[in-house]
C-alpha cells in the first residue's frame, strides 16, 4: 500500500505569500516520506472524475449535464445574472476545476437564456485581493467577456431583512436580476459550520458584509453561526434573485462531479450526506494519530493547508469528533480562542485543548491572511525562511503570529530540530496531494492499521448519529451512491 | 492594543481621488484633498484596507522605521465598571473580541468608558478592527450600545451599516422551526452565558 509520495501542489504567486522562488525544497521530497491513497485505506472511496485521463474535459462535461435540467426559464434575455463564486474554490486541486465550472456555468446560461449580461461576483474571505488574483491566473475575465470582478465584505453593502433581523450583504453581489450560486462541497472548515447547512454558508460568508460575519463569528455561538448564511438566504431579498445553484462536488480523493438544483436545500442535504461519510471518515482517522509532525506546504494562509481534503485547522481539532453536534466547543474556532484568558488558560472548564498529537508544526509554506496567531501560540512551530517570517510581520492580520514562532534558515534544518525535539518520526504534510496522503513511512503504516476499526465506527455508530443530529435520517444511505 | 507596523503611502501619480480608500478606512485616516487621498499618519493604524481596495493600486503599505504601540490602560477605569458594561454587552472582560490583535473587551470596555463614541474612535484608540477589519465590528456596537451611545456610520462611507442580532435576540418560533436542522440555539446561549457570567476568581 505504500507507494513514492504524491506530487505536491505547486507555489502560487500571490501577495499573500512568499515569492515561490523561495520554496526551494518541498517536504515531500524527503526519503523517509511516502503517501498512501485513500483508496487503499476506505474501500468505498467514490470515483473521482478529476483528476482523471479526461483531464478538465471531465469537469465541463458533468456541469453541461448537471445544468440541462436545471429550470433557468425565468431568466429572459437582456436579464442581468450575477454568478456569485467564493475564493476557495481555487484552492481545490490547483483551481481549474473550480474556474472550468465557472466558465461552464456561463457558457450554459447564455446558451439556454439567451441573456449575455453575465457577471461574475467572486468574493473572499479576509484577503481582499485573492479572488482578483485567481479570475487574472484562470482568464475568468475573458471568458465573462470584462464583466468579472473580485468582492470584499468592506465593499459597499445592503440591508437584508431575515427573520431574526437586518443583516447585511455585499451591493455588488446582488445588483442584478438574478443570482446563481456556485460554490463546492469540500466540507473545509467544519469547526466553523459543523457541516450544518454547508452549501448555505456563502450567504452569511463570502457573499456577506463585516456585519454579518461579525455576527457569525461572535454573536450566534458555535453552533448557531451558520444560521446567518440560512437566515440570509431564506430572506424575501434573496429567494427573489436566486434562479439556481451548480456546486463542484467534492471529496478527499478528488471531484466527484458536478451537483447543481433550483433548490439549494435539496442539494443542501445531498452534500451533508455525503459531506459527513467521506469527509468523516478521514477526519476520525486523522483525529487517532498519537503524535507527529505536522508540516505545511501549501498556497494558502496557515489554517487552510490540506492533506487528503483535511485543512490543517481541522486537523488542529481532531482531538475531538468536530461532526458531533453534542460537543459545544471544538479545540479551534474563534468562540474558543476568544474564551482563553490573559493567563494563557480558558475561561470556563470544559474547553478542549487544540490536538496533543501534533508535537511540532514545520510551517515550510504557508500564507498570511488570516489570524493565525492562536496555531503558533498553541502550538511550537517553525517557520521556514526569514522571508516568509517577514510575510507573517508584515500582515497587520498576523502581528503576534512571529512572537511565538522560531525561524530557521531551511527546510533542512527546519526537519532535522523537530525530529530531534519532538522524538517522533511521524510526519504528516499538508501539501494538497491529490487523491491520498504523503506522510511518513512510520505515519502510513499507523494508518493502515487504524482504518478498518475507522471504517466500522463511522459507518455503524458515527454517520447515523450525525447525520440525525442534522435532521436526516439515516436511512438516505441505504440509497446513497 | 495593536503594535503598529506599517503605514499607508499615496501614489499621487496613479491616484484619481476616487474616494473608495476613504470610504472603507476604519479609522478615518483618509481625506480627498484637490482629488486625492491625503492619509493622516497619525490616525493610520496599518491596516491596509486602503492598499485591498484601491482600484488603481495608488496605495502600498510601508514599514514604520519605529513601530508603537496603541492601547487604552484598563487600570485607568474601575474594573467594577468595566464588568458591568461587558455583562451588558453580554461579554466577559477577559474575552478577545478581535482575533488580530489579541485586544480584549475589557480593553475596549475602558475605551467606551473613558469616552469613545464611535467604532472609529475605538479603533484609533486600541487598535481593533485594523487587523482583519471584518470579525470584531458587532462586539464594538454592542458595548457602545451597552454604554447608551448609538454611533453614527461616518457619512457616506462603507465602514459599517448597524448592529445585527445576536443569538439572545432569536425568536422563540425561528428557533422551533430550524432546531430538528442541526442549530443548537439554546445549548449555545447556555455555554455563551457561562462565558459571559464566569470569572477567572470564581473558578
Amino acid at each position: 500500500m505504500l507507494r513514492k509520495p504524491i506530487t505536491p501542489q505547486k507555489p502560487r504567486v500571490s501577495q499573500y505569500g512568499v515569492d515561490p522562488k523561495y520554496v526551494t525544497k518541498r517536504v515531500a521530497e524527503y526519503p523517509e516520506i511516502t503517501s498512501v491513497m485513500l483508496s487503499d485505506l476506505f474501500p468505498d472511496t467514490p470515483k473521482v472524475i478529476y483528476p482523471s485521463e479526461k483531464g478538465i474535459a471531465a469537469v465541463r462535461e458533468a456541469a453541461e449535464k448537471a445544468l440541462e435540467n436545471i429550470d433557468m426559464s425565468m431568466i429572459k434575455p437582456g436579464d442581468s445574472v450575477n454568478v456569485c463564486a467564493s475564493h476557495h474554490g481555487f484552492t481545490l486541486l490547483g483551481g481549474e476545476p473550480y474556474a472550468e465550472l465557472l466558465r461552464t456555468v456561463r457558457d450554459v446560461i447564455a446558451r439556454k437564456t439567451g441573456t449575455d449580461n453575465i457577471r461574475l461576483r467572486a468574493g473572499v474571505g479576509l484577503r481582499f485581493r485573492e479572488t482578483e488574483e485567481y479570475i487574472k491566473a484562470f482568464k475568468l475575465d475573458e471568458h465573462y467577456k470584462g464583466k468579472a470582478r473580485g468582492v470584499a465584505p468592506v465593499d459597499e453593502g445592503i440591508p437584508i431583512e431575515t427573520e431574526i433581523g437586518t443583516l447585511y450583504g455585499i451591493k455588488a453581489i446582488y445588483d442584478a436580476d438574478w443570482i446563481v450560486h456556485v460554490h463546492n462541497s469540500d466540507v473545509r472548515e467544519v469547526h466553523f459550520h459543523r457541516q450544518v447547512d454547508r452549501a448555505v454558508k456563502p450567504f452569511g460568508m463570502s457573499y456577506a458584509r463585516i456585519e454579518t460575519r461579525s455576527t457569525y463569528h461572535q454573536n450566534l455561538g458555535p453552533r448557531g453561526a451558520n444560521f446567518t448564511a440560512r437566515s440570509i438566504f431564506a430572506s424575501e431579498f434573496v429567494q427573489s434573485k436566486f434562479a439556481f445553484t451548480a456546486f463542484l462536488d467534492m471529496s478527499p480523493v478528488g471531484v466527484v462531479g458536478v451537483d447543481a438544483d433550483n433548490d439549494l436545500y435539496a442539494l443542501n442535504d445531498r452534500l451533508t450526506v455525503a459531506g459527513c461519510k467521506y469527509y468523516g471518515k478521514i477526519m476520525t482517522l486523522l483525529g487517532q494519530i498519537d503524535e507527529c509532525i505536522a508540516a505545511l506546504d501549501f498556497p494558502c494562509p496557515v489554517p487552510y493547508v490540506f492533506a487528503a481534503g483535511v485543512i490543517y485547522a481541522n486537523f488542529v481539532g481532531a482531538n475531538v469528533d468536530l461532526f458531533d453536534l453534542e460537543g459545544d466547543l471544538p479545540p479551534y474556532t474563534w468562540y474558543t480562542e476568544a474564551f482563553y484568558g490573559k493567563d494563557g488558560k480558558p475561561l470556563i472548564e470544559g474547553v478542549p485543548p487544540v490536538n496533543p498529537a501534533i508535537k511540532m508544526c514545520v510551517q515550510n509554506y504557508g500564507w498570511g491572511g488570516y489570524p493565525s496567531a492562536f496555531f503558533s501560540e498553541h502550538i511550537p512551530t517553525i517557520v521556514v525562511g526569514r522571508e516568509q517570517a517577514e510575510v507573517m510581520n508584515r500582515d497587520p492580520q498576523n502581528i503576534e503570529y512571529m512572537s511565538h514562532a522560531v525561524i530557521a534558515d531551511n527546510l533542512d534544518t527546519a526537519m532535522a530540530f523537530a525530529y530531534k525535539t519532538t522524538k517522533t518520526d511521524k510526519v504528516i504534510i499538508f501539501d494538497g496531494a491529490a487523491g491520498g496522503i504523503n506522510v511518513s513511512e512510520s505515519l502510513a503504516k499507523f494508518l493502515i492499521e487504524k482504518a478498518p476499526y475507522v471504517n466500522k465506527l463511522v459507518d455503524e455508530e458515527l454517520l447515523p448519529k450525525w447525520l440525525c443530529q442534522r435532521g436526516v435520517d439515516p436511512e438516505v444511505l441505504k440509497n446513497f451512491k | 492594543m495593536k503594535l503598529i507596523t506599517l503605514v499607508a503611502k499615496v501614489d499621487k501619480e496613479k491616484c484619481t481621488g476616487c474616494k473608495t480608500c476613504a470610504k472603507v478606512c476604519p479609522t478615518v485616516a483618509i481625506e480627498i484633498v484637490d482629488r486625492k487621498a491625503v492619509i493622516n499618519e497619525e490616525l493610520c493604524r496599518g491596516c491596509g484596507n486602503c492598499n485591498q481596495r484601491c482600484p488603481v493600486y495608488a496605495v502600498t503599505m510601508e514599514k514604520l522605521e519605529k513601530p508603537y504601540k496603541v492601547s487604552v490602560a484598563v487600570e485607568d477605569v474601575p474594573y467594577e465598571k468595566i464588568d458591568e458594561l461587558c455583562k451588558k454587552a453580554l461579554l466577559n472582560p477577559e474575552q478577545i473580541i478581535c482575533y488580530c490583535t489579541a485586544t480584549r473587551a475589557e480593553e475596549v470596555a475602558a475605551a467606551v468608558l473613558k469616552g469613545a463614541k464611535s467604532p472609529e474612535e475605538l479603533s484609533q484608540l486600541t487598535g481593533v478592527r485594523t487587523g482583519c477589519k471584518v470579525e470584531c465590528i458587532q462586539p464594538m456596537l454592542r458595548l457602545l450600545e451597552a454604554h447608551g451611545v448609538t454611533p453614527v456610520p461616518p457619512e457616506g462611507g462603507y465602514q459599517w451599516y448597524g448592529r445585527t442580532p445576536t443569538i439572545w435576540d432569536i425568536p422563540e418560533e425561528v428557533k422551533k422551526k430550524y432546531s430538528s436542522r442541526g442549530f443548537y440555539f439554546d445549548e449555545d446561549i447556555k455555554l455563551l452565558n457561562k462565558v459571559k457570567d464566569t470569572r477567572k476568581e470564581e473558578k
